[in-house]
């Protein structure tokens, strides 16, 4: 009886854990606290963090961009984080991220209802417009994109942290 | 044993992420549950009838629904559903029913849903003609199938109401002649029978914002006027005014404010319009332009030509935001929210003449979870706050310093 149920859950466990090109995308829950725990998990790593949302028509454009992008600069740590406002719709998440080869980067999704909290942990400044990239650099330094970011600002901004990185 | 205490380990941890899964749900939504009654509901719009009755229209459960109260807000009738069953209805965060109420008792209602998996909008309209104990099938505002949203609803002297929304129609033929199109057609159309038809629908302004909510407000008899966010040359969303001359014929088009807000992205954040008894028009909006950044008032004496300067709203560092105006029976008043990292608050300042001076800023509600926009209504002789919350419900509340 128990070693079925044993089986099963290391099957889950399993399945998580697999090669995230051969799954649909996994979609984090971003919550309190998962700005900061994010920040922490790419310290001394070139990091983007693009916020995009389903409904954003700017966004469904830039989008597959990104996913050209990190496809060309395995160096560089993509992170995706939906931030519209209900975020019971990790279908549709999945499937733009999906579409735009985005399914093996660090995939997130706002899971708290009260957003402003969320926003205001990551940017105070932040009213929510989407989308929006944060390149942070291996330093630590965040510069800020508002609104479709131009590819070749980003392409500048990573060969700088590669160079820097030789 | 040990196989024992893997087991009970990886158990919990399931069984710990099967509740966090249930508790997320929950915490997840922006709504405090999942009914169509009011306690549930994430949007909420106030107005008043000309016989000082408080309708309200709101979104909860997947469902529009109605219901009115005669003292003030403290009791409701039983409300009456709008929408036969759960619709997808649009959750952007500047979308919401609108509802005006006529002399008659009648009441012409709008929303918007989405219509399909790639989230193009649909507004749909209904009135109802026996004082809201019934309203008409739901139908579409315009035939088209291309994304609308963001209706706006108003109701003229006469009766007649007037409907402006967001409309992607012009995008395909544009794309089709091979021209980029940005934005939205910001479309209008009016109703003779108390919103039981609308009029063929017209464009007034081509490539518009296409995700924030209009402002919308009669300067006169059959003189709408729409503020919206417009997309300016080189991709500058800044806010644009138009004085109708007659419901039928859009009037020239007027900049509010040189923000110079270059961004190609929805801002979720549209601006508030009034215009007092002598004719000044207040509006209220939010930029985070290269100009300017944050909430600002400005005010016009010319029918929209030409604005004062932009007054900055609120506390910079508390990330203002969703700015609402209204010129009341004895005064203005402008509400926003601000939000300090752990509570959000409705704050308020008011102008006893016509918007040149401005009280200092009074904190009039506060709450600790999300909420809706604070919005402000007036029955003609007192101006009240209207704010859902998901904390602690539906609040409306009279403004103590009233103007």
């Amino acid at each position: 009886m128990k070693r079925p149920l044993l089986a099963g859950v290391f099957l889950i466990a399993f399945l998580v854990s697999a090669p995230a090109s051969e799954t649909p995308p996994q979609l984090k829950p971003f919550e309190r606290g998962s700005w900061q725990q994010l920040l922490r998990s790419h310290t001394g790593h070139p990091t983007i963090v693009h916020f995009w949302g389903v409904t954003c028509g700017p966004c469904k454009i830039e989008l597959p961009l990104l996913g050209a992008f990190m496809k060309d600069h395995p160096a560089i740590d993509v992170v995706t984080i939906s931030a519209d406002l209900v975020p019971d719709l990790p279908g549709a998440t999945r499937s733009m991220l999906e579409k735009a080869n985005l399914s093996s980067a660090e995939n997130w999704i706002f899971s708290d209802g009260f957003v402003e909290r969320l926003r205001f942990e990551i940017d105070p400044a932040w009213q929510g417009d989407i989308p929006r990239t944060m390149l942070i650099s291996r330093d630590g330094a965040i510069t800020t994109i508002e609104g479709s970011a131009d590819m070749r600002d980003v392409e500048k901004w990573s060969d700088q942290q590669l160079t820097v990185s030789r | 044993m040990i196989r024992g205490k893997v087991l009970a380990t990886v158990v919990l941890a399931f069984w710990q992420t099967c509740a966090y899964a249930q508790m997320n749900h929950q915490h997840a939504s922006e709504a405090a549950c999942n009914e169509a009654v009011l306690r549930c509901a994430s949007k909420v719009t106030p107005a008043f009838s000309p016989d000082r009755t408080l309708w309200l229209a709101w979104m909860a459960g997947g469902q529009v629904s109605v219901a009115s109260s005669k003292d003030h807000g403290h009791s409701f009738s039983e409300p009456v559903l709008v929408t036969k069953g759960r619709l997808n209805l649009d959750w952007g965060p500047d979308a919401r029913p609108r509802i005006v109420v006529d002399r008659n008792g009648g009441i012409a209602l709008a929303f918007s849903i989405f219509r399909d998996n790639a989230f193009n909008g649909q507004v749909l309209y209904t009135r109802s003609m026996d004082g809201g104990k019934s309203f008409a099938e739901l139908r579409p505002i315009t035939a088209g199938n291309d994304s609308q949203r963001f209706e706006a609803l108003a109701l003229d002297t006469d009766g007649s109401v007037f409907a402006a929304w967001l409309d992607k129609r012009n995008r395909v033929p544009a794309q089709q002649r091979g021209q980029k199109y940005e934005g939205a057609g910001l479309f209008f159309a009016f109703s003779k029978d108390g919103g039981a038809t609308y009029s063929k629908s017209r464009l007034a302004q081509d490539n518009t914002c296409e995700c924030c909510r209009l402002g919308l407000a009669f300067a006169g008899p059959s003189r709408p006027v729409i503020v919206f966010r417009n997309i300016f040359e080189g991709g500058v969303r800044d806010h644009a005014i138009m004085t109708f001359a007659d419901p039928a014929t859009p009037g020239e088009l007027h900049r509010v404010s040189q923000d110079d807000w270059q961004i190609s992205a929805c801002p979720h954040h549209g601006p508030s319009l009034s215009i007092s008894t002598g004719g000044t028009y207040h509006v209220t909006w939010y930029t985070n332009g290269k100009a300017r950044k944050g909430l600002f008032y400005a005010r016009s004496q010319d029918g929209g030509r030409t604005f004062s300067n932009p007054l900055p709203v609120g506390r910079a560092d508390r990330s203002p935001s969703r700015p609402y105006v209204l010129a009341g029976p004895q005064g203005t008043a402008i509400v926003w929210k601000e939000f300090d990292g752990e509570k959000t608050t409705v704050n308020l300042m008011t102008s006893h003449d016509d918007g040149m001076t401005w009280s200092t800023p009074t904190t009039i509600a506060k709450t600790t979870d999300t909420s809706d926009h604070p919005l402000l209504v007036s029955d003609g002789r007192r101006v009240f706050l209207s704010w859902m919350t998901k904390a602690d419900g539906y609040r409306f509340q009279p403004i103590e310093d009233e103007p």
